[in-house]
């Protein structure tokens, strides 16, 4: 066997980029012509604030694609934002302090999130109705923990998270890291597994139950804590916050070649899909789009970024 | 050996039903290590069924499976992979976008602090690809092989698991010749190191040179379990057919021929090579051969729904093919699929609405729907096909029969000359039955072409005045009445020669 193939997780690596090259030239070209547009972005603070108003954005696409390759989705992240954003806004200024309102929010996260896949999972209902029933109860929720925006964050707790520190940056590398830990796992493969081909991997002993309630989880707690840090970055909490970021996540999700069916897709698709929609709005803004303009060209970038590599799959086929 | 007669795995007088119908009745069967044990059985036998109350995927109704002698408590897919019983099924349980590798490890991976242990893993994936002769790297994505190969790695997972007992369901069927030659050698040697080993097949030949011990299902009961040695094929096919037709089929009626309707050749459609073929008004032309050899895709590549084409063609005394379903109908062709529920029917909708679809066009008054005629013909069609009770029902509250003759009378106002049937009595009951053939043939005497698709082969014995029989998307026997025998039809699609059978 040749050295190239001698250590087999490296390859197995390195055969999951060769279908990125695409995106990955979409995200080089997008940051050369932010930093054209923008040179700030080069010193620590302009980095920082970039990759601070992304990383919510990263954290929920994460979280949403997590589902989506487990042949789910979710349409709670945005009420799930706002419910981690409010807790983390009631609690943290409280007897608990900060670090009783981080643990609060990841709790109700996992909870919830848990909760919506074991209905899904051994209920055998639709993951779609469930989630979108779920946005309803758990908005409702977070109107209930804080009826209007207020609530109080640590401002030195802010200031780390969002201040002109690159400190979201260095969280983001730690849940990539934490996620290539866990797809080392037979219950991260089995993510893959079970949505691509329930039947098979139920038949190859996967639980695809259990696998099901953990990505519901973990998307969760993603998300939940998405919301912490959209909290922080404003200083205090808002029960409605949290609403379009949704969609933003299935549209970062599918950018990044997460596939709609289970089990198409990676992490790194999904990571990158998210930076260029964040980058693409920010781009827009330089170049001094109306925001409804903008709105309209990200909905076209989105349809064509789907539609390109399947058009080129056909074309090449014929 | 002591224990060398000794089963691994023992089912006892199973029996298994669906919905109330029996598919398993009292079957035993032992599998021994060190031997290989055919498994044969026509289309709907219950061999998947016994496949999976072996490898604990269903529950039996009665009876029960013994592992090395000692009963079973609960038995499920844990418990038999526990047992070392590894299944590979038609079904492919392999995941697209996962590497060989991890494939092959799925549910079994070897583990180092919790996480998956990659060099455990390459050199263990290593040894089963060896063995089955998959020389792609290890890296590669399942997605990125051909149907073979995919079927050649999950023979790979399953010997992963070092399995006591291997059950093959129909492993070659998309195999090369070479790679079902590397998969008997592999046979063998798992039988030399004294695997158990059932292997299904539909190809005798393999059968019969590679196995020592056969089981033949008929209707959910055991007709031989005996040793292979001495047997031939036509006995071994004698064993799988032949029921008792009883009272179900009405006598054979031959029509007078009428004008030529279909003629083409070299036609091809899908997995449908080279085929030649010409049918006139008044006959009804059986369509039969294993499950899934182009019988469908020459339907439908005849009714413009797939991909077709002809060196020379003739439909209705009009040249070429039909290229549309739109094209197809108006040179008189209607095609019942097979699954009524997905695609003859809208299952939602009241009976009448069902019957009247295809004609929606057809009564207009002042460019709007004619309701009263649209009435009557509701109430003719249902009068002539005996459709009892009210037509607002949904179809979804018929019986499966009821619904098949809904599926099959919604075309008849269209009045088309040639009738494409796929399978039209599947899962419906022996009285309608009856009520189609007799359809059947009354279309035929009223010089309509029927075209009859069947995977039930006294059907075809019994109604048709010639019979194609498919394998590899190729006619490999046309039998014409007289000689159409279940015999002959299943021993075509096993690949028998002619002389074998004759």
């Amino acid at each position: 066997m040749s050295a190239l193939t001698s250590n087999l997780y490296i390859a197995v690596q390195g055969r999951r980029n060769r279908g990125l090259a695409g995106i990955y030239l979409l995200v080089f070209l997008l940051v050369a012509l932010y930093i054209f547009l923008s040179p700030g972005i080069l010193s620590v603070a302009g980095f920082s604030k970039f990759t601070q108003n992304w990383f919510p954005l990263a954290l929920v696409t994460l979280a949403q694609a997590l589902l989506m390759l487990n042949g789910g989705i979710s349409l709670a992240i945005g009420p799930m934002v706002s419910l981690g954003a409010v807790i983390a806004a009631t609690t943290m200024g409280g007897a608990l302090g900060v670090p009783g309102g981080i643990v609060a929010a990841a709790i109700a996260g996992l909870a919830l999130g848990a909760l919506m896949g074991l209905v899904v999972a051994y209920l055998r209902l639709p993951a779609i109705i469930v989630t979108l029933a779920s946005s309803f109860i758990i908005g409702g929720i977070a109107l209930i923990v804080l009826p209007r925006p207020g609530g109080i964050i640590p401002p030195w707790f802010s200031d780390l998270l969002a201040g002109n520190v690159p400190t979201a940056f260095l969280l983001l590398v730690l849940v990539l890291v934490a996620w290539k830990i866990f797809l080392m796992t037979p219950t991260g493969l089995g993510i893959y597994a079970a949505g691509d081909n329930p039947v098979g991997a139920y038949r190859s002993g996967v639980s695809v139950d259990r696998v099901k309630l953990m990505a519901f989880a973990l998307s969760g707690l993603l998300t939940a804590l998405a919301g912490l840090f959209v909290a922080a970055q404003t200083g205090s909490g808002d029960p409605v916050i949290g609403t379009p970021f949704t969609l933003n996540s299935i549209a970062g999700a599918v950018l990044g070649g997460v596939g709609f069916l289970g089990g198409k897709g990676t992490m790194r698709g999904a990571i990158c899909g998210s930076l260029i929609l964040s980058l693409m709005i920010n781009v827009m803004f330089f170049m001094g789009f109306p925001p409804v303009a903008q709105y309209v060209a990200q909905g076209l970038i989105i349809v064509g970024a789907v539609a390109i590599p399947n058009l080129v799959a056909r074309w090449r086929r014929a | 050996m002591t224990s060398d007669r000794s089963p691994v795995v023992e089912a006892r007088v199973l029996s298994k039903g669906f919905f109330g119908n029996p598919v398993l009745k009292g079957v035993s069967i032992s599998l021994l290590a060190g031997r290989v044990h055919a498994l044969l059985g026509e289309n709907g036998a219950g061999k998947s069924t016994l496949i999976n109350l072996l490898s604990g995927a269903l529950v039996p109704d009665a009876g029960e499976v013994l592992i090395d002698g000692k009963s079973t408590g609960r038995y499920d897919p844990k418990a038999a992979r526990a047992a070392g019983i590894a299944v590979v099924q038609q079904e492919l349980s392999l995941t697209a976008e996962l590497s060989i590798a991890e494939n092959i490890g799925l549910g079994a991976y070897p583990l180092r602090l919790g996480l998956i242990d990659y060099k455990a893993l390459r050199e263990r994936a290593a040894e089963a690809c060896a063995l089955v002769g998959l020389t792609e790297p290890l890296d590669m994505p399942v997605g990125d092989l051909a149907l073979g190969r995919r079927q050649m790695v999950e023979i790979a997972k399953a010997l992963y698991r070092k399995p006591r007992v291997l059950i093959l369901d129909e492993p070659t069927s998309s195999l090369s010749a070479h790679e079902a030659g590397v998969l008997s050698g592999l046979v063998r040697r798992l039988a030399s190191e004294r695997v158990a080993i059932l292997y299904i097949s539909h190809r005798l030949d393999e059968v019969r040179s590679l196995c020592d011990h056969v089981t033949i299902l008929k209707d959910g009961i055991v007709t031989a379990d005996q040793s292979l040695s001495g047997v031939d094929g036509q006995s071994l096919v004698r064993l799988m057919v032949g029921r008792d037709p009883g009272d179900l089929f009405p006598p054979h009626q031959t029509n007078k021929a009428g004008a030529r309707r279909i003629a083409v050749e070299g036609f091809a459609a899908g997995m449908v090579r080279d085929v030649n073929f010409s049918a006139n008004a008044g006959e009804i032309v059986g369509i039969g051969g294993l499950v899934g050899q182009g019988q469908e895709d020459f339907l439908l590549g005849l009714y413009g729904a797939i991909p077709a084409s002809a060196g020379e063609a003739e439909i209705s005394g009009r040249p070429g093919l039909a290229t549309s379903v739109g094209a197809a109908n108006a040179l008189g062709l209607a095609y019942v699929p097979a699954d009524r529920k997905k695609e003859g029917l809208v299952l939602t909708h009241s009976i009448a609405a069902n019957l009247i679809l295809p004609s929606l066009g057809q009564k207009m008054k002042n460019g709007m729907r004619d309701r009263g005629a649209e009435r009557n013909l509701i109430a003719s069609l249902a009068k002539r096909l005996d459709i009892k009770g009210d037509t607002g029902r949904a179809v979804q509250a018929l019986s499966g029969g009821n619904q098949q003759k809904v599926a099959l009378a919604k075309w008849l106002p269209k009045t088309p000359s040639i009738l494409l049937l796929n399978d039209p009595t599947r899962g419906v009951d022996i009285e309608t039955k009856r009520e189609i053939y007799l359809m059947l043939q009354g279309f035929a005497a009223e010089g309509k072409l029927v075209i009859l698709l069947s995977s039930d082969t006294p059907e075809l014995v019994h109604l048709c005045d010639r019979v194609l029989v498919f394998s590899e998307g190729r006619v490999v026997r046309s039998l014409e009445r007289g000689a159409i025998t279940e015999e002959a039809i299943v021993g075509a699609a096993m690949g028998l020669e002619r002389s074998e059978v004759a």
